[in-house]
């Protein structure tokens, strides 16, 4: 297990480095200097020149990225040109709204991705199939912050059983939080658990086609054993892949649903940063769900592992 | 979304032909008879119709205001089919309008994103190697990056605007298309024309163009219609954000921006947008799977039951025999007539009886062989005739009453012992579901006596083994937990097929000299199906012949059959085998078989 781990960790540390450096690239993309953004109006060459020199601007390409990534290893991601606050700060602040809707899409993904990949695997090319099927291409052709305004005009505008304002934090009052979150969770999830039912319909049915389902069912093991004991097992090892694919997606669309539900995560502290070219921000921000991500990816590779006898280091 | 797809068409990919010419029109040929891309094209040229004619088209001017209480947000009207905005202007004329920039936003970057993905994929697909290791972990750790955000960070760089949406869902895109490219590439490469051309010395990059280029047109078509849709997707919602265009630009993800805080004074306003976004991207994956499907000839047809002919309760078997096959037709269903796959086959196999059938690939034996385990793929099934195990028809036996015989009357062992068992159980898990499947014992009981099984059947160190998974055996001691899960519960039949032919000489001589043991121990009637005459003289009491999907021959013994075949077509057969082997002495193979042969 432990060498599972560390095999898993050693992979990551190019991932690393390579995002690191695109996240810190993002500055010298940027046309303009950074300094007369900070200024705005009341720049002029002399106060550009000691800005950049405060913020080491002026030094060479390869010490302000060593500087850069000294200072993100310790937590210091800069300073907001708007806010003049720590990024870090901004960041955690937003954090705990992000990941309860990444989470909680993922889940729902997980949960209906997986149940109707394995309703329709279970009758593959049968009528329960075909509606499956149907059923989750038109999930992935709509755009998931429709599926949310959608949710809102029926659940809460119409019927009422759930508040306008959704978001509470979870330490306030964890039942509200939780029933907050269920109408974004519901909406963020809909491509995601058609990615992740596509997936384990053709994993099942391949499952249940096989060799060694034939054998057990040749020797009397009941049929639900042998799907949900067997099938499912094997199945898990692509649908982990697609789920892990799933999370960055979920990430990228929970950005876009924050605004669905007036969620205060880090999509709505990227818009106003994007728009302000607040670019310490939008570095952070970036660099911390890249983060995120990678932190996913690895659990998922070590879960693959554990579900994968063939995939352990030997 | 697109993982799936991608290893669809590069399967489709690799296994077509060259000519490209010649497919295009099949692929036209089958897609016109597939009615739901022809719903999905007829949509989209109605989308590509309103934006090329949105000027002639839109009843009113997009930019048109009318900021009065009565004009803002109203319902759908006769002077405004759709209704209004919050500004008052037409919902119907911004839709039309909007058809361009999602067309535009669309094509303009999956345009992009195959000029940056395909030569990437090519390069690395070609090159194999390190670069390919390399390039391959720097795509996937790309890829692994929320679209979203690279969208974000290259608006934040780039500022607003339709050329750095397309640049932003293009790299997003990009990886994709190098994906597939080099993923085709690579299987390309390993073909001989490829390495036939770098021989006459044309230049790589000729080859690259001239080879690979044909195989992958299909595959971008697919990816390129399903990517474009997502495209769509991925500007609404930057429009629905406010940084995708200019707000005056109309855009579908605009006008469902506004219903954000106006749905509540207004609720139809957010269906317009909304449905029409959805129908055009659900258009482009329609269009996609469909032209998946044509290209590789796939059908999505339901499965038709077989339904056996009703005949009058087959006459008493003969208490000697454990399994009769009476006139056995086998059928694929296809539209409403039935393929025979296996034509009126008849064959018994007494009690402690090996009987071997012989045929090569195709033959129908295996088919055979599953009719009588029940395990025929959907759409396939017995269509007449009658199959006696122990004096019971168990042609025509639901799902339930076929359990209630498997493994204890009914049990097979298969070819390749490797997928025969699940890889990601261990063996004890396996052996102890057989055992609890017919015995109501305790899980540390059924332990027990799937060790001794394993004895039983020479795996050493039984009781250690059991935690082991099946990638931790050699094919032979696999075969052997293969054997075992079909002993479990004491059948009175099992059907061997092809169960020593993915093993090496000396192993498939042990494992058929097992086989031999456990009938002698067990008193178990054995069908044994094989293709190798080798394995017939060796085992077999007596000997079946199938040919295209009919027994040809039956055997009173084995020995006969090699003495005096009767049927041409075993006469055929053992002449090929009869030709010199090439070191006979050498393959012990080959010495037992001699000897089998001299003995009979």
């Amino acid at each position: 297990m432990l060498k599972l781990i560390g095999s898993r960790l050693v992979l990551v540390i190019p991932q690393l480095l390579i995002v690191g450096l695109l996240v810190f690239s993002l500055l010298y993309l940027v046309p303009g200097s950074a300094a007369a953004l900070i200024l705005g109006d009341a720049a002029n060459p002399e106060s550009i020149k000691e800005v950049e020199a405060q913020l080491g601007l002026d030094r060479p390409f390869l010490e302000q990225l060593g500087t850069w990534f000294a200072n993100a290893v310790q937590g210091d991601l800069g300073n907001s040109y708007l806010y003049k606050r720590p990024v870090a700060d901004l960041v955690l602040e937003r954090l705990p709204a992000t990941l309860s809707l990444v989470g909680g899409g993922l889940l729902v993904a997980m949960v209906v991705g997986v149940g109707l990949g394995l309703l329709a695997g279970v009758n593959a090319r049968r009528l329960v199939d075909r509606g499956v099927t149907g059923f989750s291409a038109l999930m992935q052709s709509m755009p998931e912050f429709w599926v949310g305004l959608l949710l809102v005009l029926v659940f809460v505008i119409q019927l009422g059983w759930f508040p306008v304002v959704a978001w509470t934090p979870p330490g306030a009052d964890t039942g509200k939080w939780l029933r907050g979150l269920v109408l974004p969770a519901l909406a963020l999830g809909t491509g995601a658990s058609a990615l992740i039912a596509r997936q384990t319909r053709t994993a099942v049915a391949e499952a249940l086609s096989s060799r060694y389902a034939d054998t057990l069912t040749a020797a009397g093991v009941p049929r639900g054993r042998i799907i949900f004991r067997y099938a499912l097992k094997n199945a898990m090892i692509p649908v982990l892949a697609a789920s892990a694919l799933a999370v960055g997606i979920l990430f990228g669309t929970s950005l876009v649903m924050e605004r669905v539900f007036a969620f205060p995560g880090l999509g709505s502290l990227l818009l106003s940063s994007v728009i302000s070219k607040d670019l310490p921000v939008v570095q952070g921000a970036a660099l911390v769900v890249c983060l995120i991500v990678i932190a996913v990816n690895l659990i998922v590779d070590i879960a693959y592992g554990v579900l994968n006898p063939r995939a352990r280091p030997q | 979304m697109t993982s799936l797809n991608e290893l669809k068409t590069v399967a489709v990919a690799t296994a077509r032909t060259h000519e490209t010419g010649s497919v295009a029109s099949r692929v036209l040929k089958r897609l016109v008879r597939k009615p739901i891309a022809i719903i999905a094209v007829a949509w989209l040229l109605v989308v590509v119709f309103s934006a090329i004619f949105a000027d002639v088209l839109a009843p009113y001017d997009p930019l048109q205001s009318e900021f009065t209480a009565a004009g803002i947000l109203q319902g759908p009207s006769v002077e405004h089919p759709l209704g209004t905005d919050d500004a008052g202007r037409d919902v119907l004329s911004r839709l039309l309008f909007g058809a361009r920039v999602a067309l535009a936003v669309g094509f303009g970057s999956v345009l992009v994103a195959m000029l940056i993905g395909v030569p990437i994929g090519l390069l690395l697909g070609y090159r194999a190697g390190w670069t390919d290791r390399l390039g391959t972990r720097f795509v996937d750790i790309i890829d692994s990056l929320p679209g979203m955000l690279v969208a974000f960070a290259i608006v934040a760089i780039l500022g607003r605007g339709l050329g750095s949406i397309m640049l932003a869902i293009g790299i997003i895109f990009s990886m994709n298309f190098a994906r597939m490219s080099r993923a085709i590439t690579l299987a390309e490469r390993s073909k001989l024309y490829i390495d036939a051309a770098k021989v006459s010395g044309i230049r790589e990059i000729t080859i690259l163009f001239r080879q690979v280029l044909p195989n992958l047109a299909g595959p971008l078509v697919i990816q390129g219609a399903i990517l474009t849709g997502a495209a769509i997707i991925i500007e609404s919602a930057l429009s629905f954000l406010g940084i995708g265009l200019e707000s005056s630009v109309p855009s579908w993800g605009g006008q469902l921006g506004v219903a954000v805080s106006k749905q509540i004074v207004q609720p139809f306003i957010v269906f317009p947008p909304g449905l029409t976004i959805m129908l055009t991207v659900l258009a482009f994956n329609m269009l996609g799977d469909s032209v998946s499907e044509a290209l590789s000839g796939e059908t999505r047809k339901r499965f038709k039951r077989v339904a056996r002919e009703q005949t009058a309760a087959p006459a008493p078997a003969d208490p000697a025999n454990v399994l009769e096959i009476r006139d056995v037709t086998v059928e694929l269903r296809r539209r409403d007539e039935g393929v025979a796959l296996v034509k009126d086959a008849s064959l018994t196999v007494g009690r402690g009886e090996i009987v071997a059938l012989l045929g090569e690939s195709g033959s129908g034996k295996s088919t055979l062989a599953k009719a009588v385990l029940g395990l025929l793929a959907p759409g396939i099934g017995v269509a007449s005739g009658s199959i006696l195990l122990d004096g019971k028809d168990i042609a025509g036996m639901s799902e339930k009453e076929l359990r209630s015989i498997r493994g204890t009357e009914l049990a097979a062992v298969f070819q390749d012992p490797m997928a025969a068992l699940s890889p990601v159980h261990t063996i004890g898990t396996q052996l102890t579901d057989v055992i609890r499947a017919h015995a109501k014992v305790s899980k540390r009981e059924a332990r027990a006596r799937a060790a001794e099984l394993l004895d039983k059947v020479g795996v050493r160190d039984a009781a250690n083994r059991l935690d082991d998974y099946p990638h931790q055996f050699s094919g032979g001691m696999a075969q052997r937990v293969a054997i075992a899960i079909a002993l479990a519960s004491k059948p009175k039949l099992v059907i061997a097929d092809e169960a020593t032919s993915a093993l090496d000489v000396t192993t498939q001589a042990q494992v058929l000299d097992l086989l031999v043991a456990l009938r002698d121990e067990f008193g178990m009637g054995i069908l044994l199906i094989t293709h190798d005459l080798g394995v017939v003289a060796e085992v077999a009491d007596r000997a079946a012949v199938m040919n295209a999907g009919e027994i040809v021959e039956v055997s009173t013994d084995a020995a006969s059959l090699f003495d005096a075949p009767q049927h041409p077509y075993t006469k055929k057969l053992l002449a090929a085998r009869t030709r010199p082997p090439r070191h006979a002495s050498s393959t012990p193979r080959g010495g037992r078989r001699e000897t089998a042969q001299e003995e009979s």
